[in-house]
């Protein structure tokens, strides 16, 4: 099997928030179209399209006519939720690896924030009837994400100790970044007191342990390493990947809380790439609670295995910390584009473009990607350089 | 009491593969899954045996004991001036092993805690079937 290095050469971002009057197709196509200009490329130079079409699930392998793509070799959607984005870049690298495409445009695109609505209202159910024994927990008033992100969350603050203060300091730290950021929705500092003084949304969940709610679209363009070296922006080199979806048994002695799939899929992708936590200078984590950054951090190893707490809780997050992490302010200051949250920020900051908020030392990045509760993880390593330059 | 979840609850109705579960709740029963090869019990949605995989899953009665795994309360938010009361949902391991999502009916009494003794009730709000609460044992 031949094996060629890939890199992502464009990045194409919508306006982001909210952002009324445009469908989600509207939305990718001017994220496709921003990302093929962005690297110099023109629509007539992809041959490949991977679609996540976000929870609303309203954009489709029809984005190929919308974009007047002729002659695609690879089109498909990807619906790994939260994980999608980094999915996409593995598959767009191993169809390039194969012979089987050469300029795969990847594009994540929802609009479920509706004008004159609340951001709940936005990824609630419908009033359609529950129906069988897999609605009971919906049944039970478990319908909410952040209710179901809370219970996993209750369990490992039982598990180690984990407070709700070692929370606040995620999204602290994340909303510092965030000021540093012109895209970013929230820009206003908060401190462990706003976060604690926030409104309880699942206890022990506050408002400022989660994420916005965004609509928009951001489409990145996935290329071989030797296409990328001749396009216009630097390219941004695809080390590593992995995949860990750990279905959780819903039985005694399940993980579920405790342990996410970073556990497998960071050490996967650190494998692959041929380096070790201790060589990333860089984490995206996909953040949609502070917990998930949490447990994710410790999964991947940045920490020991309980001690995520005291880790988010020293500072290291933060601007001058000694772990720099969701150096835009991610998801829960910046914007909610799934996985392409974390991934757009990754290549800004491996192309050295971040201004304000760049990190100096940014040879390694770890982009992660979470779906589901918890059950569905993909991460990204990448550098802006070659990976045997 | 349980009159309060029983008013705020949503209803469920049964389809063809949860009709014994829902008749085993109007009976006052907690149907759960068996596998008579494996020895082992799955929850109420499982299609194959969650630990062997085996396909030769039947509906038996299970005890009804538990105990609480984690919880989340959802506070409540006025509707028309007047305050409603917090929802709290948790997952309850029964004894025979597999977990259920279910309301505790009565937080205000006693306090969730990992491992805190829970028995399984049942309710019936209007328009739905007989669907299990969670108890929790009050405080000695």
């Amino acid at each position: 099997m031949s094996s060629t290095p890939t890199a992502i050469a464009g990045l194409g971002m919508t306006e982001l928030g909210r952002v009324y009057g445009r469908t989600p197709a509207q939305f990718a196509l001017e994220a496709v179209t921003g990302a093929a200009a962005d690297a110099g490329l023109s629509l007539d130079d992809i041959d490949g399209l991977l679609v996540n079409p976000g929870v609303g699930n309203d954009t489709d392998l029809r984005l190929q006519s919308t974009l007047q793509l002729r002659g695609l070799r690879l089109l498909s959607t990807v619906q790994g939720f939260g994980s999608s984005a980094i999915q996409m870049v593995q598959y767009a690298s191993m169809a390039i690896s194969a012979g089987m495409a050469e300029v795969v445009a990847c594009v994540y695109a929802d609009a479920p924030l509706k004008e004159g609505k609340g951001s709940g209202a936005a990824y609630a159910g419908g009033d359609r009837a529950l129906k069988g024994v897999e609605s009971l927990p919906a049944a039970a008033g478990l319908k909410s994400a952040p209710a179901r992100y809370a219970i996993a969350a209750r369990r490992h603050m039982e598990a180690y100790g984990t407070t709700s203060e070692q929370l606040g300091a995620v999204a602290v730290a994340a909303r510092q970044w965030a000021t540093m950021n012109p895209l970013a929705q929230m820009r206003e500092p908060i401190t462990l007191a706003d976060h604690q003084n926030s409104r309880l949304i699942a206890d022990p969940l506050r408002l400022l342990d989660c994420c916005l709610v965004s609509n928009g679209a951001i489409a990145v363009i996935v290329t071989s390493a030797d296409r990328a070296a001749d396009l216009a922006q630097p390219p941004v080199h695809v080390w590593g990947w992995g995949q860990s979806h750990p279905g959780y048994p819903n039985h005694r002695d399940s993980d579920f809380g405790l342990v996410s799939g970073a556990a497998q899929s960071g050490p996967a992708a650190l494998r692959m790439a041929g380096v070790t936590v201790d060589d990333i200078d860089i984490r995206e984590i996909y953040d949609c609670f502070t917990y998930t950054t949490l447990i994710t951090l410790e999964d991947y190893g940045f920490c020991a295995k309980g001690e995520g707490g005291e880790f988010v809780a020293s500072g290291a997050l933060a601007p001058g910390g000694s772990h720099p992490t969701n150096t835009g302010g991610g998801e829960l200051s910046s914007y909610y584009m799934w996985g392409m949250t974390p991934l757009s920020e990754a290549v800004i900051q491996a192309r050295g473009q971040a201004g304000q908020r760049q990190v100096a030392k940014n040879d390694l990045v770890m982009v992660s990607g979470n779906g589901g509760v918890l059950d569905f993880h993909a991460t990204l390593v990448v550098s802006p350089h070659a990976r045997n330059a | 009491m349980t009159m309060g979840a029983e008013m705020s609850m949503t209803p469920v109705v049964r389809d063809e593969y949860s009709a014994p579960f829902f008749d085993g709740a109007e009976r006052g029963e907690l149907m759960l899954r068996y596998s008579p090869s494996s020895g082992c019990w799955s929850a109420p949605e499982a299609r194959v045996c969650a630990t062997s995989r085996a396909a030769d899953l039947e509906w038996r009665v299970a005890s009804g004991e538990g105990e609480l795994v984690s919880w989340t309360v959802i506070p409540g938010r006025p509707r028309d001036g007047r305050p409603t009361t917090d929802t709290v949902v948790g997952i309850v391991e029964t004894a025979e092993g597999p977990w259920l999502t279910l309301r505790i009916v009565n937080a205000d009494e006693a306090a969730p805690a990992v491992g805190a003794p829970v028995r399984v009730e049942f309710v019936r709000p209007e328009g739905g079937e007989s669907v299990p609460v969670a108890r929790l044992a009050a405080r000695s």
